[in-house]
């Protein structure tokens, strides 16, 4: 069992990596950072949660975890529409747009791109796949020792 | 449409047959059988109305930049045995449609299982009719490969049954390494002429060593396909399959590929004279051996399996006899043998669902209760035995003159063998139908009877009829010898040799007969001798052998972490060494100056090495986890300093996630084994010998480090192209444009790796309840 101090710093900083991990994916295109970046932040942030409450808590505080499956699945789905769907209008795969030379739309320093899509998807592969993979091993683990 | 598409028309039949039965039969098992029937009905009347049209050829690009094209034709070789498969099938399938379901009551099977049987039938017919038209090394080779596949499944379909799935893998392994052959030689041809496409290839082919190589493979691995010694042993083994199988893989499809793929590169073939000479020689033995086992075989199917050798020997004798009429008397041959041989197969699986009995010492006197049978069955044997009347004596006229041709030695060879082949169809069909009645025959449908009595009919009417196969075999001849080639065939009543040679073979077969008791005990002490120390306990004993070297390699490498991690370094050192060893020294290990500006890094590169260190002290768990992950945070570090900000990013968080997960783990471990895990003595030894492991493989990879930094990467332009672009992609940060967009492909397939492997997680991991 752990420390009330871990549960608490663990607690405080579940929303502080989620935000951060969002800020990270948006602005990915403009600065430091890519959704395989902001998939592992988000990802180390849950994975602090398993380790400091155990699966059955997490599990019980943070129902919508149990989605992870569905939301790498989601990610992959995303980026391959992006990677596809040029092909379908005759364009080479994985043509974004709006094309080289042509205006970008803002929403204050975001670009809206189809590469940020992909990103997205990108991101949500990560997370997913960490999530899941985490509360598998945790709950195998919480099974054999009870 | 392009040009000529309706000559695919046949394979284009299969695969929607194959598709067709698939799925339908998942529905309604009890039909696929007819279905597939139908179908093989279809596919045959395409094959033989596009063949009366003339044939032709279908010819477009596939894979422009890797030279690959669908290029089909029907010609007269491919018309021969595209009809032999898909004429066959019908027989075969429509037997099946009686046949499997019995089957699958013995076996206490679902009737859903019905379905692939089918399914895999039609995907051998397709995948041979592929073949058969194919026109490119590669197209051949991947149709090829399918029948392989195709095979397997079906030898194997027993699965349940250990010998099934043994002999399956028998088959596989030894046709499907021998297809690796055939890929290396398709390499040197290419390598050589710069094409794969066959008549492009024909007409350039410059006779010579290298050519003799690529032929040479390629003669492997069609002899292995049609189970010629010493690679044969696969086929009497693959008679565990349901008799259907046996009836058509064995008689009209498989080994008839492996002929077909000798025919269809025998212009390649034919410019060796040793080659040919080999052919000559695996055919004469495959005949005597083959026979003889038949001759000596206890049970049903294994005599028709041997038989099956024996046979195929004299087509492989008859292409290496070459000259004038040696190809399309093997083509003739071969449609003979496949009406004769497969219903003397489904004779066989008659016979043993009527009484329960597959060894031959337990049948006889079916004649009174099966007469049918025994007629349809006895027109067969008649056939494979050559007597006149029957399309069997054609065969064995134009085996007889091609063997002439060639000198008297071969014809009297030739007169044995098919003496050799009347003695063991005689022991098959007395065997079955004369003498005491061993076991009681139950009364069987119609449906296991009428296919052997109408390919019996065929055999019969073949040997009044046979003009229209002599021309599918001329024109079958004509496409492997590239020119015309006569095929004459017609009874004469005189004594001119061929007629001679057939009064000789029956009467040796007589002889051969009637003095079993003087030769019986030797045939089977040579039978006994093969299987002792033959190809097949070589096969046996290497296999064996290769899975314990496997297996102790498994059992050496995961037996702790320290030996999986060695078996990976030490391996990688030694070969560092040769690489340093062979290529040349100096002017690879610079060593640069050190300015002012490097200091910072220094001291980060410093500070990974002292971590490392720490690492190797023994201490309690989370300390050491914390070192190491101090040599990873302290790399990141150095990626900071070395003004790659997103790569560092992605190092502290890697750092990051792992520790969190290694402590995550360590949590999961009870206390108790903690502290007894640190309390273990570890014996000296051990440790010296790891410490020098350890140093060893450091040594090497510091030594390939500094050879690669010591040079300028010549990536470097690629990488300021990179850079150059990354504003016209709208990307302020060029990791992730090349991320998402220039190398955006290589991340669309890890993610897709990514995801497969959470499946694979997910399905080992899952609550046992949901399993």
């Amino acid at each position: 069992m752990t420390t009330i101090l871990t549960r608490m710093i663990a607690r405080l900083l579940f929303p502080v990596t989620l935000v951060v991990a969002l800020a990270m994916l948006i602005k990915s295109y403009v600065s430091v950072g890519d959704g395989f970046s902001a998939g592992v932040i988000a990802a180390t942030g849950v994975s602090i949660q398993y380790v400091a409450f155990g699966y059955r808590d997490v599990e019980k505080r943070v129902p919508w975890l149990r989605f992870a499956p569905s939301a790498a699945f989601l990610g992959l789905l995303l980026a391959l529409t992006t990677v596809f769907v040029p092909a379908l209008r005759g364009d080479a795969v994985l043509t974004h747009l709006p094309r080289p030379g042509n205006e970008v739309t803002h929403l204050g320093t975001v670009e809206l791109l189809t590469a940020v899509a992909f990103d997205v998807g990108v991101f949500l592969v990560v997370v997913g796949f960490t999530v899941t993979a985490l509360s598998m091993i945790g709950r195998v683990a919480e099974e054999e020792s009870s | 449409m392009p040009e000529g598409a309706v000559y695919v028309a046949p394979f284009v039949c299969g695969v929607f047959a194959v598709a067709l039965v698939s799925i339908a039969g998942a529905i309604f098992p009890n039909r696929a059988g007819y279905l597939s029937s139908a179908m093989a009905v279809v596919t045959f009347a395409v094959l033989a109305w596009l063949w009366q049209d003339g044939g032709g050829t279908f010819n477009v690009a596939w894979a422009a930049t890797l030279d690959l094209r669908l290029h089909f034709r029907l010609d007269g070789l491919a018309a021969l045995y595209g009809l032999l498969a898909s004429g066959i099938g019908i027989a075969v399938l429509i037997y099946s449609t009686r046949y499997l379901p019995l089957h699958l009551k013995h076996e206490s099977r679902p009737i859903q299982d019905a379905t692939r049987f089918f399914a895999f039938i039609v995907l051998f017919m397709t995948s041979m009719i592929g073949l058969v038209m194919a026109q490119d090394i590669i197209l051949l080779f991947l149709f090829w490969d399918l029948t392989a596949i195709a095979s397997y499944f079906l030898i194997g379909y027993d699965q349940h049954k250990r010998e099934a799935r043994s002999s399956a893998l028998m088959a596989l392994l030894v046709t499907g390494i021998s297809s690796v052959l055939y890929i290396i030689a398709a390499a040197i041809l290419y390598a050589d002429y710069g094409t794969f496409s066959l008549p492009a290839l024909f007409e350039n082919a410059q006779p010579g060593s290298r050519l003799t190589l690529a032929a040479a493979l390629i003669a492997v691995a069609g002899l292995a396909k049609c189970a010629q010694i010493p690679l044969h042993f696969w086929l009497p083994r693959a008679m565990v399959a349901p008799t259907p199988v046996s009836a058509y893989l064995h008689s009209a499809a498989m080994v008839a590929a492996g002929v077909f793929l000798l025919e269809r590169f025998y212009p390649l073939i034919a410019t060796s004279t040793i080659l040919l000479n080999a052919l000559l020689v695996i055919g004469m033995v495959s005949m005597t051996i083959g026979g003889i086992l038949a001759l000596t075989a206890p049970a049903l199917k294994r005599i028709l399996a041997y038989s099956t050798i024996a046979q195929y020997g004299y087509v492989v004798f008859m292409l290496g006899l070459g000259g004038e009429y040696g190809v399309s008397a093997a083509s003739f041959y071969v449609i003979a043998h496949g009406l004769s041989k497969s219903a003397l197969f489904l004779t066989a699986g008659t016979a043993t669902e009527a009484t329960g009995q597959d060894q031959l010492a337990r049948l006889g006197g079916l004649l009174r209760s099966m007469p049918l049978l025994a007629v349809g069955s006895g027109l067969a044997a008649a056939g494979l035995s050559a007597f006149p009347l029957t399309i069997g004596f054609f065969k064995d006229e134009l085996l007889f003159k091609a063997s002439l041709e060639r000198g008297t030695f071969f014809a009297t060879f030739a007169v044995f063998g098919a003496a050799l082949t009347l003695a063991y169809m005689w022991r098959f069909w007395r065997g079955l139908f004369l003498g005491p009645v061993r076991t009681e025959a139950k009364p069987v449908s119609p449906v296991l009877v009428w296919p052997v009595v109408i390919l019996g009919i065929l055999v019969f009417a073949g040997g009044l009829f046979s003009g229209g196969v002599a021309a599918l075999a001329a024109a079958a001849g004509e496409a492997a010898l590239l020119r015309p080639t006569p095929v004459e065939v017609a009874y004469h009543l005189d004594f001119r040799d061929v007629n001679l040679m057939a009064l000789a073979t029956y009467s040796l077969g007589v002889l051969i007969i009637v003095t079993r008791r003087w030769w019986e005990s030797a045939a089977r002490a040579m039978a006994d001798a093969g299987r002792r120390f033959g190809p097949e306990y070589l096969y046996e004993t290497s296999l064996a052998q290769l899975n314990r070297f496997s297996e102790r390699m498994l059992e050496f490498e995961v037996r702790d972490l320290r030996r999986r991690v060695s078996t990976i370094f030490v391996p990688a050192a030694l070969l560092m060494v040769v690489g340093l060893i062979v290529s040349p020294f100096p002017g690879e290990f610079d060593i640069g100056i050190v300015r002012r500006a490097d200091i910072p890094l220094m001291v980060f590169l410093g500070l990974a090495a002292v971590a490392a260190f720490a690492a190797t002290r023994p201490a309690r768990h989370l300390p050491l986890m914390l070192a190491l992950s101090s040599v990873g945070f302290s790399l990141a570090a150095v990626y900071a300093v070395l003004g790659a900000p997103n790569v560092a990013l992605v190092a502290v968080l890697i750092e990051t996630l792992l520790t969190v997960i290694l402590v995550g783990m360590l949590t999961l471990f009870p206390r108790e084994i903690r502290e007894a895990m640190i309390n273990l003595e570890i014996p000296r030894g051990k440790i010296q010998r790891d410490s020098i492991i350890g140093l060893v493989a450091g040594l090497f990879a510091f030594v390939i480090a500094w050879g690669a930094l010591s040079r300028p990467s010549p990536n470097q332009g690629v990488s300021a192209q990179h850079i150059d672009l990354a504003p016209e992609a709208h990307a302020g940060n060029v990791v992730t444009a090349i991320l998402a967009d220039f190398r955006g492909l290589d991340t669309a397939g890890e993610i897709t790796v990514v995801a497969i492997v959470m499946i694979g997680i997910v399905a080992f991991l899952r609550p046992r309840t949901a399993r």
